[in-house]
This record gives structure tokens, sequence and C-alpha cells, in this order.
């Protein structure tokens, strides 16, 4: 199956931010932000909630002031100009929609306001309303509307717009689960129909691994990571990112790093290759994720693995257990006899998928 | 067949059961509303049936009622001074309603938003509604006075006036007074209403069409005044049935001159009723006017209905 033209008109713009700061009071929010999104990019800003991914979302659109720093779009310098010439569209996280106007009035709301002939309204409106396949409920108010049809109708008040740039604030977190997974596709469809730039706020990594081009990880108003979907999963810069990358999380153990080996409890593995050698001994943080760990082979050096329970998902099996006193692990079984509790058994890793971080949580490569 | 009419016999007790059951909730419902019930009908029903009953017969203070049928409606009809006195409460009404509504929606706007000082001025602007309005009329009628008061020698000081003049003694500057008085006194209670109704706009809803490239007047025009039509509708009701409504401010401050030309429908019902003790033709007055209240209520709620059916 061949992906489906690009829109004609599409006008993406990249996106590039300069040292943006945000502050509420004495509370900042957002710290030194750098960042350069390319033109028909899909970026996705994730991370827990209060990590200001919202916040400089706003910023972007111009419904918050940055307190520092510049912000550009399509080349244009905007950070002072007024949210409705930057060239962005938004889509709230409560759709936000009008709830006395019927879709086609709140879908062509903007350019009435801006005294564009009822005719041309009509037909961006309708032009927009058939991409999205809303003419049938084109005379109904919000009010008469289901969630997922609320959710089309804000994006549809979006691509009316016609903007450089599309702004998702977690535009599914109000849905169901299995109309969130309709409509997440449905976004990355419209994504390559559209082909304009897409920022998406969300704290779902699901839905950020899925959608992204590259993923944007925050924490405490910084940038942890900024990769594809693929680079923070294999490779992540730290700890934070390993660990919200990902499902079920990666598991970390205290280990410590003598010479070649890796000292995890009273087991001896080997280290991967890594660029800083430990001379006497440095206590580092192993992360394996769940997948890499397997049955050790005969006579390779192993951790010894207790079960304590075991998840079954039909595919896969989750293996939940300890390899030693404070060392809890998942293992990911594949389709085979799933092991009772109490199991024990020895477990192995490749060095090539091991990941090791320093006492901060710095990955050492 | 016979299993069958067995099964729908030995349904019926149930059947009767439940609805004993249903009829005793009923009768628990009923002494739950009762007491409130017990106050409308003695504090509403009665004394609106007793005015109606009042209203048929010729009703003096002494001697007997005696029945005169619709003998004091006829004469209503042709009581100029009544019907004056409706026409100037109108007038009232709408210049009333324009500056506590316009002021109470000002008051919100301004005092809406989240700040140290806001809650400072939402107590300011509140602060008179709770003054009544006989203590209200009294210092006004104070302020206003020609010797003593402050606006007249204020007036003059300003240079608005040559000399002290009474302010009370010719009809646009007394209507005014007192209208001024009643926008102080009462838009701080409209304030709230409409407040209520601002505050329960999502911020999502002016961000977007802020977005949307909507400048604030239009903002205002087309998402913020459609949003608060409810509240406005409970605002716009109470101010006009409170302003036809109107006595203790025109008989406090104005005793209905100059020359009568501020009686109002209620003043004119009180002069009837208390002065000249014709309490049977007072009470049909009253039902006049509470017929026109009903009906202008009506039509607001109608033309400020909400049109959709479900939001």
């Amino acid at each position: 199956m061949s992906a489906p033209a690009r829109h004609p008109a599409a006008r993406a713009g990249g996106l590039e931010l300069r040292g943006v700061s945000k502050s509420f009071g004495a509370v900042e929010v957002l710290k030194n932000i750098d960042l350069d999104i390319r033109p028909g990019e899909f970026v996705v800003f994730v991370g827990p909630s209060g990590c200001g991914k919202s916040t400089l979302l706003r910023t972007i659109a111009g419904l918050e002031e940055v307190s520092e720093g510049e912000i550009a779009i399509g080349g244009r310098d905007v950070t002072d100009v007024d949210p409705s010439r930057r060239g962005i569209a938004m889509v709230f996280q409560s759709y936000a929609l009008y709830p006395h106007m019927t879709v086609a009035e709140n879908m062509g709301f903007g350019l009435r306001m801006a005294g564009r002939p009822k005719a041309a309204v009509a037909r961006d409106v309708g032009a927009a309303a058939e991409i999205l396949h809303l003419q049938p409920l084109l005379d109904r108010k919000p009010g008469q509307l289901s969630g997922g049809q609320r959710q089309r109708v804000a994006i549809g008040r979006a691509i009316v717009r016609d903007p450089q740039v599309f702004l998702f604030d977690e535009p599914l977190s109000n849905l169901d689960a299995e109309l969130r997974v309709e409509m997440r596709i449905e976004i990355a469809k419209l994504h390559r129909r559209l082909g304009n730039t897409m920022i998406y706020v969300t704290h779902d990594q699901t839905e950020a691994m899925t959608l992204a081009d590259r993923i944007v990880v925050l924490r405490a108003g910084r940038v942890e990571q900024v990769g594809s979907p693929a680079a923070l999963y294999d490779d992540p810069d730290n700890l934070f990112v390993a660990g919200f990358i990902g499902s079920p999380k990666m598991n970390v153990l205290d280990a410590r790093l003598e010479g070649a080996s890796l000292l995890v409890g009273d087991s001896r593995l080997p280290a991967p290759a890594l660029g800083t050698r430990a001379g006497p001994g440095l206590d580092v943080k192993l992360g394996i994720r769940p997948e890499h760990l397997r049955p050790a082979r005969e006579n390779e050096p192993g951790l010894p693995f207790t079960v304590d329970f075991a998840e079954f998902l039909g595919g896969t099996t989750y293996l939940y257990g300890q390899c030693g006193p404070d060392l809890s692990l998942v293992v990911e079984a594949g389709r085979g006899p799933v092991p009772a509790a109490g199991t024990s058994l020895a477990i192995a890793c490749d060095p090539s998928d091991m990941r090791v971080f320093d006492a901060s949580g710095k990955r050492l490569r | 067949m016979s299993a069958i009419t067995g099964q729908a016999l030995a349904a019926r007790p149930a059947v009767s059961s439940r609805r004993s059951r249903r009829r005793r909730r009923d009768l628990a419902g009923l002494l739950y509303v009762a007491p409130a019930l017990a106050l409308v009908l003695v504090f509403f029903v009665l004394p609106l049936g007793t005015t109606v009953w009042m209203s048929l017969h010729n009703w003096p203070l002494l001697g007997l009622p005696r029945w005169i049928g619709l003998a004091n409606y006829k004469a209503l009809w042709n009581d100029k001074a009544f019907w004056r006195a409706l026409g100037f409460t109108s007038y009232y009404t709408l210049f009333a309603t324009i500056g506590l509504l316009g002021t109470g929606l000002a008051l919100a706007l301004f005092a809406q938003g989240t700040g140290r000082a806001v809650a400072l001025y939402r107590t300011a602007f509140f602060l008179p509604v709770v003054i009544g309005f006989a203590s209200a009329s009294l210092l006004w009628a104070w302020l206003a006075n020609v010797d003593s008061g402050l606006f007249p020698a204020l007036f003059e000081a300003l240079g608005l006036t040559s000399g002290r003049v009474n302010i009370l003694a010719t009809f646009d500057p007394a209507f005014w007074s007192v209208t001024v008085m009643v926008v102080w006194k009462m838009a701080g209670f409209y304030m709230v209403i409409l407040m209520s109704g601002l505050q329960s706009i999502p911020a999502d809803y002016t961000e977007a069409a802020r977005i949307d490239g909507a400048s604030a007047l239009q903002r205002f025009r087309h998402i913020t005044l459609p949003l608060i039509r409810r509240p406005f509708a409970l605002a716009l009701v109470l101010c006009v049935s409170g302003s036809m409504l109107a006595f203790d401010q025109f008989y406090i401050i104005l005793a209905g001159g100059p020359q009568n030309q501020t009686v109002t429908a209620v003043y004119w019902i009180f002069n009837t009723s208390f002065v000249s003790f014709r309490l049977g033709y007072g009470a049909a007055l009253s039902m006049v006017l509470l017929v026109i209240l009903v009906a202008l209520s009506v039509v607001q709620m109608w033309l400020l209905r909400d049109k959709e059916e479900a939001r």
C-alpha cells in the first residue's frame, strides 16, 4: 500500500527555540530550552506531570509569554507576536469547542472574525470537514457529539486555520482506551496527509513512541534528551529517559564496575565495552530491558532469579522476581511453559544490551 | 396454558405489594415537602387568594365589605393616575435595568480575576447591597439636601451649577439622583450573579478564541455574552421585577414629588390602600400589577431561552 499523497497546499514551517525560559513568580517552569524542529516533523513532548511540557507548548502558541529567549516559526521571530499571527493552531485537551455554536460555526469562527466572506468560510470549512469526514455533523452543537467526534471537530477547527505548525495539548487523554488508539492512528494518518509540522504533548509514552518522528523528553523544565523513538529506547542518555521510555520499564540494578566485569550482588557479569574504564571499582547502575534477559546458556555467567509472579499476556509473559536482596527484576519470556512462582533459574544478558549509568544517572558509554 | 395462568396468578401479589411500597414512598416524599408546602400555602397562596377575594369587594378599613364583582377592575380601566404611575414605573425600570445590569456586568468583568486586590474590590462593590433600601434612601435624601447636603455644595464647587440648586425640585435631576442611588446600592448584587456566569466559562474558550484571532471585543461579543445568557436572564428578571415594584426610594427621597411625577405603581397602590383606605380597589390594582409582572417575566425568559436542546 502506498502512502497517501501529501496535501498540495501544505505549509510546513520549522520551529526554533533559543534559550527559552519561563517563570511563574519565583518558580522557574522552563529552564533555558534550545530546540530545533524541522518543517513537516512530528515531534512529541513527553514527560511526567509538572515537567513543563504543556507550558512549553503554550509558550510556543503565545498563550504564555517567555521570560527569556526567542521563538521562531518558519524562520520568523514570533517571540512577541500575537497567538493568532504565529501561524499555529492548537487542539486543546478539553477540545475547547464553543458550546453555543454549531460544528460549522466552531470551525469557521477564526475566519469569520477575520472578516472573510461567507462563501470563502463555507468553502474552507467544507474542505476541512471532508478531510475528517465531518460533513454529516456540521449543523450539530458540540453537546450532541461523542468524545471522538468532538476531538475530530477540534482538529478540524485547527485545519481550517491552515497553520504552519499544529499544536496538540494531550488531545486524547479524555477518550477511552479503545478510542484513543483509533484517534492516534487517525492523527498519524492526518500528519502524513497534511504534511504540516506537528507538536504533540502527552504523558503517555506509548503515544509518544507510536506517533513521533522525534521525541523530546522533559523533566523539571529541562530537556533530558531529543531523538527518534528507537534512539531513545535503545540509546538513552540518562537513567530518567531509560526509565521513562518503554513499558514495562527498564530494569535498573545497583552494580559495581570492576575492570571488564560488573559485580551485581554476588554475581559477576561481563561488562559492555565502555570508553571510560574504571580502575579499582566504580558504583554504577546497570540498565537491562526485560526483553534482553533470557535463561543463561551452559557455563555462561548469569544472575540467579527467583520468580515471584508471572503475568501471561498472550504473546508474551512477564516474570516478576528477585535476583538478590533489593534487586527486583522483570523478565520478558516468550511463548512457552509459564514458570511457577518460586522457580529459580539463571538469567543472562548480552553485554551489548546492557546500559551502564554513573551514580548521578548519566550514561557511561 | 394452565401453567402460564398459574404464573400470572402467582405474580399478582408481588405486583400489589410493589404498588403499596411505591405508595408508601410517595407518602414519605409528600411528608418531606410538607413544611415547604405549608409555608408557600400560608405566605403566598392564601394572601394571593385573599387579595383576589378583596379585589371583588368594596372593602373599607372599617365597616363591612360589600361584593361588587368586577367593578374595581372597570374603575381601574379609567384610573388615569394609576396608568400614569405605571408609565413612570416602566420608564424608571428601563433606565434602572440598563444602569444596574450594565454597571453590574462592568464590575463583574473588572472583579472576576484572581489577585489580592480583587477580593477587596468585590467586597467594596458588594457592600452597599447589605444596606437596607430605607437607610440608603435616607442617606441619599441627606446628601441631596439643598441646605446641608453634599451634592448641591459639590456641584456648586465644581462649577456645574451657579449657586446651590435643589436637585430634588425638578423631575430630571430628581429622577436621576434616585436612579443613581439604586445603581450604587444594587449593582454589586448583579455583579455577583453575572460573575458566577463569567467564572464558569473555561479559560480554554478564551484561549482558543485568541488563537482564532478574535479581538477582546469579539471574544466578549461572541464567546462571553452568549455563555452568560442563563445568569443574565436571572439577573434581568430579578432586576425588572424589582424595579417594577419600586417604592421605598421614591417614597423616602421624593415623596412622589415633584408634582407627583415620581409616583410608582406600588406607591399608588399604597396611597389607595393605606391613605385613602380603599382596600378592595388597592387589591385590584395589585392583581393587575402581578399579571403585568408575570407577563414580563415570561417574555424575558422566552427571549433568553436556551435555543439548543443539549449542551
